[in-house]
């Protein structure tokens, strides 16, 4: 039987909301995929787009950001701001063709661990049907570089 | 002497302005941008079709804020960016003096900030046919063409950042892509650093951008890196209903926001 | 030297022989944006001909923009290094201009003077130059002014002059010599021709002569500020400049496993010559650009008795100021 491909998820989460619901759902025994890396931020505000590219360039297939619901933010207004962000950096993202299904958003409160639970599972799946992400590893150098750079494999 | 060069004599002789920065022209025929300090330069001042740099980019120049007050030739394009950074806040250290030559072909000197506003706003640009072309096209191909187009144009780049050191928009005093720890930018020119760079670039200037083209212009090896930053302009306009250098006052729409901004998106 | 000729219509099936016979050929190809640069290519029909000159030179064959010096990665047996000097293919280089291939005289100077570069070493010596002269140049062409002339054979392996319907060709070295072996039937001997009619007029702008000596004395003058006040300090004029060499070392990688990289780098980044603790000895963009400027006309004439300008009018083109090299060497020496 043929290993199943399992992908690499980062997710990128709230300490007060994502993190904690996220808590629930370990406390509470809930068994769900774990193919997820999760990264605490004291607030979604705080995330740069730059540590979203620098995870796929890493290794990840796919990536998660959560936080706090609308209003309910720890710090009032993070969550609005990273909202605004978000919207910009997709359609940057979209632009330049990438795919940005590999990028999964999401509210999740302290008390949806359930919810967590199954945001991991879905993105799991569909990273997991959609295959590895390659398309940084298939860039090289450009065209004579390539010729002269034999030792530019992996 | 031209009406814009008496103008610009005189500006010096009445104690206006001890700096002008204008364009001049050169052997090859491409004008460069002209810093001279008083009127016996004047002769040498142009502003024709071909002066199509932003000269606003160099009132962040430290030997340029040197002096007491300045005096700038200003383009459609410039005088946006001039809005754009005084709502930044950017200018305020400056004294200027800003002229510029309406469509009916006159100098106009302007008294204030205000009247740079309103002049702008009478004659807000559109993008070019050419521009406008562009991203119809890259936008009606799949998604999978455009990261076959991007990639090879980023595939070309030397990370030489022409295209940052042209925008007046791009003036922080440490860049990201000078932070080494981390290495944020790689320093190395391979496509997916370019694209890293490329990116950051679109996103600290989307929403501040005012759509001169410079960087697309002078790239030098022909990659239209400005219409990232259009493309973005266009989509923050349409989801924010903010315009890049149109208002004094108006905040950056990435450092703000509505409880009520709507995406379909997020789960 | 060997003086051959061979008929105008020929060349494309000598150009193709090079390829066929193993070679990989780097020309001219125009670009979408209009701009023509070299590229590897697989017949002739790819090259550009109607150009006056290249956006970026063809220094990066021997001297890439991106150079992996060697591989490093740690196992349970300690770290393992992979040189990566090896391998290098027999390349031809199409379609310089005479200055261009005068340039590798500079960068052959510099890189194997003393303690040669051995990366530099192994992609020269693999690298054969086919010069074309210049029938045509522009306002940002001078290098009638730095002892050079568009139908220089200075640097190259061979020059073609096209001459209607023949094509003189210079072979002056034993690569070149082994280029044209590829295809002996398309050439014929030919006696010495005057190439002069065929040749750009290009304006004198300046004597190098006079420029060498009145520079000694132009370190403090007081025009370098007014030259230098349009330059943004990007590396645009380094990075299309032929002779130009000064490179910044990378790793990249994990601290198990990664690259050692070469990179070019330019003398115009605010960041160039900055130290660690703050100080940065060329701190504004004046120090900077008098920086390049007297290096390519007396620093490196100091050091390796050759001016490193050979008027290709590269860094005037792409400059986003559209700054003037020449012009700034005659103001700052008036």
């Amino acid at each position: 039987m043929s290993e199943q491909f399992e992908p690499k998820i980062v997710a990128f989460v709230c300490n007060w909301c994502t993190y904690a619901g996220a808590d629930l759902a370990g406390t509470s025994r809930t068994k769900y995929a774990t193919n997820v890396s999760i990264i605490r931020f004291p607030c979604t505000g705080r995330i740069d787009f730059m540590l979203l590219m620098k995870a796929f360039e890493n290794g990840a297939d796919g990536i998660i950001v959560s936080g706090c619901h609308p209003n309910d933010c720890h710090y009032t207004s993070g969550n609005f701001h990273a909202r605004r962000r978000w919207m910009v950096f997709r359609s940057l993202l979209d632009f330049m063709g990438f795919d940005t299904d590999r990028i999964t958003f999401s509210w999740v409160s302290a008390a949806e661990g359930t919810k967590w639970a199954n945001l991991v599972n879905d993105t799991t799946e569909k990273i997991r049907e959609k295959g590895a992400f390659t398309e940084f590893k298939n860039l090289d150098y450009s065209n004579f570089e390539k010729i002269n750079n034999d030792a530019i494999t992996e | 002497m031209t009406p814009l060069q008496n103008k610009v004599a005189e500006l010096f002789d009445n104690g206006t302005i001890s700096l002008m920065i204008g364009f001049k022209s050169t052997n090859n025929k491409l004008p460069v941008p002209f810093f001279f300090e008083s009127t016996s330069g004047v002769e040498e001042l142009i502003f024709t079709p071909e002066c199509k740099g932003n000269l606003a980019v160099y009132l962040h120049k430290p030997e340029v804020k040197q002096a007491k007050k300045i005096g700038l030739l200003a383009n459609i394009a410039t005088l946006r960016s001039l809005v754009q950074l005084t709502s930044e806040n950017q200018l305020s250290d400056i004294e200027k003096t800003v002229i510029t030559i309406n469509t009916q072909n006159e100098v106009v000197v302007f008294e204030n900030m205000e009247e740079l506003e309103a002049y702008v706003q009478a004659n807000f640009p559109e993008y070019t046919e050419e521009d406008k072309k562009l991203l119809e096209q890259l936008n009606a191909m799949t998604r999978a063409e455009r990261w076959q187009y991007w990639t090879d144009q980023f595939s070309a780049c030397v990370k030489c950042y022409a295209c940052r050191a042209v925008c007046p928009m791009c003036y922080c005093s440490s860049c990201t892509v000078e932070c080494n720890q981390p290495q944020w930018i790689k320093v190395s020119s391979e496509t997916t650093g370019n694209l890293e760079w490329h990116t950051t670039r679109a996103m600290h200037l989307a929403g501040r951008c005012i759509n001169c083209g410079e960087c697309g212009r002078i790239c030098p090896v022909g990659i239209p890196v400005h219409l990232l930053t259009a493309q973005m302009n266009l989509d923050i306009e349409k989801e924010f209903g903010a315009k890049t250098g149109f208002s004094c006052t108006s905040g950056y729409a990435l450092n703000t926001f509505k409880p009520g901004d709507k995406e379909q998106f997020i789960k | 030297m060997e003086i051959k000729n061979i008929k105008s219509s020929d060349i494309p099936a000598f150009f193709d022989q090079l390829i066929k016979s193993g070679k990989v050929v780097i020309a001219p190809v125009l670009k979408k944006s209009g701009k023509v640069f070299f590229e590897a290519v697989q017949s002739y029909n790819q090259v550009a001909t109607d150009y006056i000159q290249t956006g970026f030179s063809a220094k990066s064959v021997v001297f890439p923009k991106v150079e992996v010096l060697f591989s490093f990665h740690k196992t349970e047996e300690g770290i393992e290094i992979k040189d990566s000097i090896t391998n290098i293919p027999e390349t031809v280089v199409w379609g310089l201009r005479p200055c261009d291939g005068s340039a590798f005289n500079y960068m052959t100077e510099f890189f194997l003077r003393e303690n040669p570069d051995a990366y530099y070493a192994a992609r020269k010596d693999k690298t054969t130059l086919i010069a074309v002269s210049c029938a045509k140049a522009d306002e940002a062409c001078f290098c009638t002014s730095v002892d050079l002339n568009p139908g220089s054979t200075s640097g190259s392996d061979i020059l073609l002059t096209l001459m209607g319907e023949d094509t003189y060709v210079e072979v002056m070295t034993d690569k070149g010599k082994a280029a044209i072996d590829t295809s002996t039937s398309l050439f014929t001997v030919s006696e010495e021709k005057n190439k002069e009619e065929y040749l750009a007029k290009i304006d004198v702008r300046f004597s190098m002569d006079e420029i060498k000596e009145k520079i000694k004395t132009s370190y403090d003058s007081a025009e370098w500020k007014n030259e230098s006040m349009g330059c943004f300090g990007c590396g645009a004029c380094a990075f299309s400049c032929p002779t130009c060499t000064c490179f910044d070392i990378q790793d990249e990688g994990t601290q198990n496993k990664g690259l050692r990289l070469r990179c070019w780098d330019a003398c115009g980044f605010g960041l160039f010559t900055k130290h660690n603790s703050g100080h940065n000895p060329r701190k504004n963009q004046t120090e900077r650009r008098r920086q390049r400027l007297m290096h390519k006309f007396k620093y490196s004439v100091e050091n390796l008795g050759i001016v490193s300008c050979v008027g290709c009018g590269r860094c005037i083109r792409v400059c986003p100021a559209h700054l003037n090299i020449f012009e700034n060497i005659l103001s700052v020496t008036k």
